[in-house]
């Protein structure tokens, strides 16, 4: 490799890094957490999914019974988003079908443009925006509705931080198609692309004779690029993937959007109809009554017995009690049984006639086979547990990997002939970031622990204890300007809170270990051993920080009895 | 060490210029070339490879800006290669 091209890959890599790291660093810390999203979740409302899956049926009826307490059901759509977790569900009511109902309910005028509330897409989020549809997430061990902002727990937080989901509420003054946060994650995983790119053909040269590099006992600056580009190379595989999912998932509108307009003659449907094999058949409403007895529970009884190794996904209900009445139902199969495909049946009520039915595991398209890969490479659920514990690990050594960045970057600028201007920008770029990223750890701990006293705080409970005391946290340290200092004091902090973690649990609920195991609570089990992993971790660097920073001074004193 | 300030950028229009060709050049190198193909292929098989393909490509398009010895030469074949790919395509689209 010639020297040019050599430098720049060199400041392309080191540019497009420093820019996103904090963000990174967010998103790889968050998103590493949000592997174990539902055992975070059972964990924070103490009851746990695993035991409850076993002794928990769903009872579709009730939902519908529930409904009719308060709405005319007759002619209705209704969309069931069934939980992977097999005891949850988004469910989604739109308005009737039949004109003469509809126009009983006489909604309140409404701004233009939003007035036509036929189809809302999506799991609705909070109660639905249109007056006479509602949208909300149910809870079938509890036989209840939660709303959204109620129902929102650690797990859902820390999973949608990792797309920066909360920073959606800043406003841009142009419309570029999607929520500000999406986009600044969207971003954020295009330039690390990018940066990943620059950083592996940087390294192309030493990648064999450096492959095993690693001195730890040599000064920093060596020890930062050590463990950068020793982690970095073999990490190089999962961070791709997911660099490259990640924008899939977040942004692909970017793709899409211009793909549909010149493709697809701007035609959205054609294009969800091929890509997510979504129903956009319209069944006709015939105003003629149903007359035939339809039991949803028993039709969902049966159609789960027909289908082996998979699990239902999605539920839809055409005109409710209308002769024209339609069942669909999508489901997809267990990673186990294939790892791509997409089941549909399609079910007319009034002759129970199967009007087609395509089984999960028996073919994947060229399409299944594409979105399965993006999925499960991204969200690794494809091998149980253990496979969710190693992406884990590599997402956190994915942190790792950032942190050193940044000190390479200012171990490097940090000498007699860089102008003092620039140093001084060079470490408060530097101190910020890590004021932001290392009390991470240390604020999520704490986080938890105050849910362990809170009864039901919601999105906005949530959302005051974590950012308020990462505020705080991170302005102490920025307010400290001593980077070492804000390394350990968070190392510190992070070991007492990870380790108080369990404790507490054990006190305030007694869900000590071995009671936890007892009642096959492997949920609320695995989150208190996560924590208490991290806590030693968290000690055992510290404890070799203080080892080494001893010996270092050590030799400092020698070398100087020495001169003198 | 920082990288050597010998072969790098100085100018802030050129950088910009080159940021600009890489980021919007690139995406619509990336983009025709990709419509081109349905014309070969399914759209919805190459829109879905273009889920793994299309942005891996745009990188190494962003990244060609920076390599390439001189700016105008990036920008001719980045609407040279657009032309090439979307004129065809407009003229053979179907329906």
């Amino acid at each position: 490799m010639d020297n040019r091209k050599y430098n720049i890959y060199f400041h392309t890599h080191t540019v497009s890094g420093i820019i996103i790291c904090a963000v990174l660093f967010v998103i790889f810390f968050a998103g590493s957490f949000a592997f174990f999203k539902d055992d975070i979740a059972a964990w924070q409302k103490n009851t746990s999914y695993v035991a409850s899956r076993k002794n928990t049926t769903r009872d579709f009826n009730a939902v519908l019974d529930s409904l009719s307490r308060h709405h005319k059901l007759k002619g209705r759509d209704f969309e069931f988003f069934l939980n992977k977790n097999g005891v949850a569900a988004y469910v989604s009511m739109l308005p009737s079908n039949d004109s003469i109902i509809k126009k009983q309910f006489k909604p309140k005028p409404k701004p233009k443009g939003e007035e036509h509330g036929g189809k809302k897409r999506g799991r609705g989020r909070g109660r639905g925006g249109d007056e006479d549809a509602a949208s909300f997430a149910y809870d079938f061990t509890k036989k209840q509705e939660g709303d959204y902002e109620k129902s929102y727990d650690m797990g859902e937080f820390l999973y949608r931080l990792h797309f920066l989901a909360p920073l959606n509420f800043i406003r841009l003054p142009i419309n570029l198609g999607a929520p500000f946060g999406y986009l600044l994650a969207g971003l954020t995983a295009f330039i690390f692309l990018f940066a990943l790119i620059t950083g592996f053909l940087l390294h192309w040269n030493k990648i064999v004779s450096n492959f095993f590099t690693f001195r730890p006992w040599a000064k920093w600056k060596t020890v930062w690029t050590d463990l950068h580009t020793a982690l970095g190379m073999i990490q190089f595989p999962f961070q791709f993937i997911f660099a490259v999912t990640g924008i899939v998932l977040i942004v692909n509108s970017v793709l899409l959007f211009p793909f549909t307009q010149l493709a697809y003659k701007g035609d959205r449907e054609k294009v969800e109809s091929e890509l997510y094999a979504n129903d956009t058949t319209k069944y006709a409403y015939t105003y003629q009554p149903l007359t035939t007895q339809f039991d949803l529970n028993q039709f969902v009884r049966q159609t789960e017995a027909r289908l082996s190794h998979s699990q239902l996904t999605r539920l839809f209900i055409r005109n409710y009690q209308d002769a024209n009445m339609h069942v669909i139902v999508a489901s997809a199969p267990q990673a186990d049984a294939s790892f791509a495909g997409s089941g549909r049946l399609v079910y007319r009520v009034r002759d129970q006639r199967v009007l087609s039915e395509t089984l999960p595991t028996a073919h994947a398209t060229y399409v299944d086979k594409v979105s399965a890969l993006v999925h499960h490479l991204h969200f690794g659920d494809f091998g149980g547990r253990p496979l969710r514990v190693m992406y884990f690990v590599l997402g956190v050594l994915g942190c790792v990997v950032i942190i050193s960045g940044i000190f390479i970057w200012l171990v490097a600028r940090d000498k007699n002939s860089t102008p003092a201007k620039e140093r001084k920008f060079n470490f408060w770029t530097a101190n910020i970031f890590l004021a932001l990223c290392l009390s991470m750890l240390p604020v999520t701990a704490f986080t938890m622990i105050a849910l362990l006293f809170l009864k039901d705080p919601g999105q906005s409970g949530i959302f005051h204890w974590y950012f308020y005391s990462w505020l705080v946290l991170g302005l102490y340290f920025i307010a400290r300007r001593n980077i070492a200092l804000t390394n350990q004091q968070s190392l510190m902090l992070s070991t007492i809170l990870c380790f108080l973690l369990p404790l507490l649990d054990g006190a305030v609920r007694g869900n000590w270990f071995w009671s936890t195991y007892a009642k096959g609570q492997l949920d609320i089990l695995f989150i208190d051993a996560l924590f208490l992993v991290l806590a030693v971790v968290c000690a055992f660097t510290l404890v070799k920080i203080k080892q080494r920073n001893a010996s270092v001074t050590a030799v400092e004193r020698v070398e100087h009895k020495v001169a003198a | 060490m920082p990288a050597n300030k010998k072969y790098l950028t100085t100018s802030g229009w050129l950088r910009f210029s080159k940021i600009m060709a890489g980021f919007f050049g690139g995406y619509a190198v990336m983009l025709s070339l990709h419509l081109l193909l349905t014309l070969v292929f399914p759209r919805q098989n190459v829109l879905a490879t273009a889920f793994f393909t299309g942005y891996i490509l745009w990188a190494f398009l962003l990244l060609w800006a920076f390599i390439a010895e001189s700016i105008w030469k990036v920008w001719l074949t980045y609407v040279g290669l657009t032309l090439l790919f979307a004129v065809p395509y407009y003229f053979l689209q179907t329906a």
